[in-house]
């Protein structure tokens, strides 16, 4: 059975259609990387996943429940979570303070909630900050305690929305070696990226979105032989 | 010995001085004092669980100030209700308010919230001054007599000094005090945090948003309700500008934001500071003050002028104070307390 499945999913903000019949499925342990241009979809597709949209069509289908219409809270507490392209950390609260608030969806004891948090923060190498304000890390920092975080708060389904974004390419490769740690732990990843060449990496399957709309799937090398892709992403012209 | 078994000691001690105060002062102008001090504290810190942890700015707290007074002093007006008994009624009926105003007014954010609070206390204050029947209407209740408390046929207390407004005082001003630690130091403190912080990030991390967030109001308005009651109680009367003015809310709001938002000590700060502060300005110790350092003659025009005015600018100094302390300290007294505590660390260092 897929861990995840995306059936026709569509998303209409007035006439604009963000998403238009997209699907897709998802296996355990896999991570499926999903590119486009700017404006493909792909982050309302991320929202529509997570609650924070309801589809306007389709149906998001997780461990054979159906997801539409649950909030993010419940979706966090079904096991899935998303970390977000612009990140979000809370400020004023101390790093492991913030990997806390994750933890604390799975107890109500703040020692566990704390011994969970330390240990994911050792996942993503950064143990010595726990006790800065999340508010004044730089921005490679602030990225793992987005991953940090998330995974605090034991997901079965791990999405990504461009961690690598404005990190140097040493920052990038760290994030790379974390992604690829958190599957070797099992974990089901969906990344959004730009960085071709990262995503290739990475990437088991590859969705590509344009205009909302799914153009192709397959694995990376399938994709990056796609003439449409090409054409999508150099230009008709080009080709 | 270490710095927590410090700072239990010097609690201790504060705590047993302010327990045996009334022995030795018998002063009523002193105990007042030292009850609105109590009262501030509860009421500031009643707040600060809302507006300082979980980031929800409520301009509208004198709706759960003047439900709670106005149910005890109606009950014991009306009905002969005991305030101890009074006081429970004042708070079931919060409770309901708060749920309601909650489920509706959380689907706001930020300044929307902060107007759909405000128009909340306004129509308390409305329908206090027009359910006659009910309230007195602009009149008022006045409640001059308190029945004795007794237990088991003993009287405990017949209310007739201010000492029993004391106890009670500081025992409402040390119960919002240790509510305060118990939310910082649970799940709900954390998760009061993640909202004020980052809503969004809040929810996808598995928060219900708005069931904490009517948590944080039901704790709060309690809390408040209960200061309430107990200045009905004490003062003997209540009036709907008194307890649901707006000046009100923003009185409990500026107890909390000029000593220090989602800290447990800065509505303690800010009481200490405000309190003796508007007593101050409002019983013209100031002028007084500087006519005998011998700054200002009491006959002079300006000695005059001050005798005259300051006392009723004491609204003016006081905006004008807080105009300050929110340029200078924008973590309020106790944001600014800490700076200085590192800075010293630092420089030590």
């Amino acid at each position: 059975m897929p861990i995840l499945e995306i059936k026709n999913v569509s998303k209409f903000f007035g006439g604009l259609a963000a998403n238009s019949d997209v699907s897709f499925s998802m296996e355990q342990g896999m991570i499926m990387g999903l590119i486009g241009p700017n404006g493909a979809g792909k982050t309302t597709l991320f929202n529509c996943i997570t609650g924070y949209y309801p589809p306007s069509k389709g149906e998001v289908i997780f461990n054979g429940r159906r997801m539409n219409g649950l909030q993010p809270d419940k979706v966090c507490k079904l096991g899935m979570v998303r970390t977000w392209q612009k990140v979000r950390p809370l400020a004023k609260l101390s790093v492991v303070d913030n990997v806390m608030v994750g933890a604390l969806v799975r107890t109500i004891s703040l020692k566990t909630a704390r011994d969970m948090a330390m240990e994911q923060l050792k996942v993503v190498r950064m143990e010595h900050r726990a006790d800065f304000l999340a508010g004044g890390l730089p921005i490679g920092e602030r990225k793992k305690l987005e991953v940090a975080r998330a995974l605090a708060t034991q997901p079965k389904l791990l999405l990504l929305d461009e961690v690598m974004g404005g990190l140097n390419p040493a920052e990038s490769e760290e994030i790379i070696q974390l992604i690829l740690d958190i599957k070797a732990q099992g974990l089901t990843q969906m990344v959004i990226e730009h960085d071709m060449k990262a995503i290739m990496r990475i990437s088991d399957r590859i969705v590509v979105l344009t205009s909302g709309e799914k153009l192709t799937e397959g694995t990376p090398q399938e994709v990056v032989s796609n003439q449409d892709v090409i054409d999508a992403y150099l230009g008709e012209s080009h080709a | 010995m270490n710095k927590s078994m410090l700072k239990a000691a010097i609690g201790l001690i504060v705590l047993a001085g302010l327990l045996v105060i009334p022995r030795f002062v018998e002063s009523p102008y002193a105990l007042h004092m030292m009850i609105l001090l109590f009262l501030s504290v509860s009421q500031g810190q009643s707040w600060n669980i809302l507006g300082g942890y979980a980031g929800q700015y409520s301009v509208g707290h004198a709706a759960y100030f003047g439900v709670g007074a106005y149910t005890t002093m109606m009950l014991m007006y009306s009905k002969q209700v005991a305030p101890w008994v009074g006081v429970w009624a004042g708070v079931a009926a919060v409770i309901v308010v708060a749920l309601v105003i909650g489920s509706i007014c959380f689907r706001l954010r930020g300044p929307y919230f902060v107007l759909a609070s405000i128009a909340v206390a306004e129509i308390m204050r409305l329908s206090a001054i027009n359910l006659t029947t009910l309230t007195n209407g602009a009149e008022g209740i006045l409640v001059t007599e308190i029945p004795a408390f007794k237990i088991g046929g003993r009287v405990v207390t017949d209310f007739l000094t201010k000492v029993p407004f004391y106890y009670i005082g500081l025992f409402l001003a040390l119960l919002t005090l240790a509510i305060a630690y118990w939310v910082q130091h649970s799940k709900l403190g954390y998760y009061f945090q993640a909202i004020r912080e980052d809503q969004d990030a809040a929810h996808s991390l598995g928060i219900h948003i708005s069931v904490y967030k009517n948590i944080g109001l039901v704790i709060s308005a309690v809390l408040t309700s209960l200061a309430g009651s107990f200045y009905g109680i004490y003062v003997g009367f209540v009036d709907p500008p008194t307890v649901l003015g707006l000046d009100v809310s923003v009185q409990i709001m500026l107890i909390c934001i000029i000593g220090g938002m989602g800290t447990i000590w800065g509505p303690v700060l800010g009481s200490l500071l405000l309190v003796p502060l508007s007593e101050a300005l409002r019983s013209n110790m100031i002028t007084e003050g500087l006519v005998k350092i011998g700054l200002v003659s009491a006959d002079s025009k300006v000695g005059l002028f001050l005798k005259e005015n300051l006392a009723h600018a004491h609204v003016l100094l006081y905006g004008i104070l807080v105009v300050l302390v929110i340029l200078f300290m924008p973590d309020g007294l106790m944001g600014f307390v800490k700076k200085l505590a590192s800075r010293r660390k630092r420089e030590a260092a």
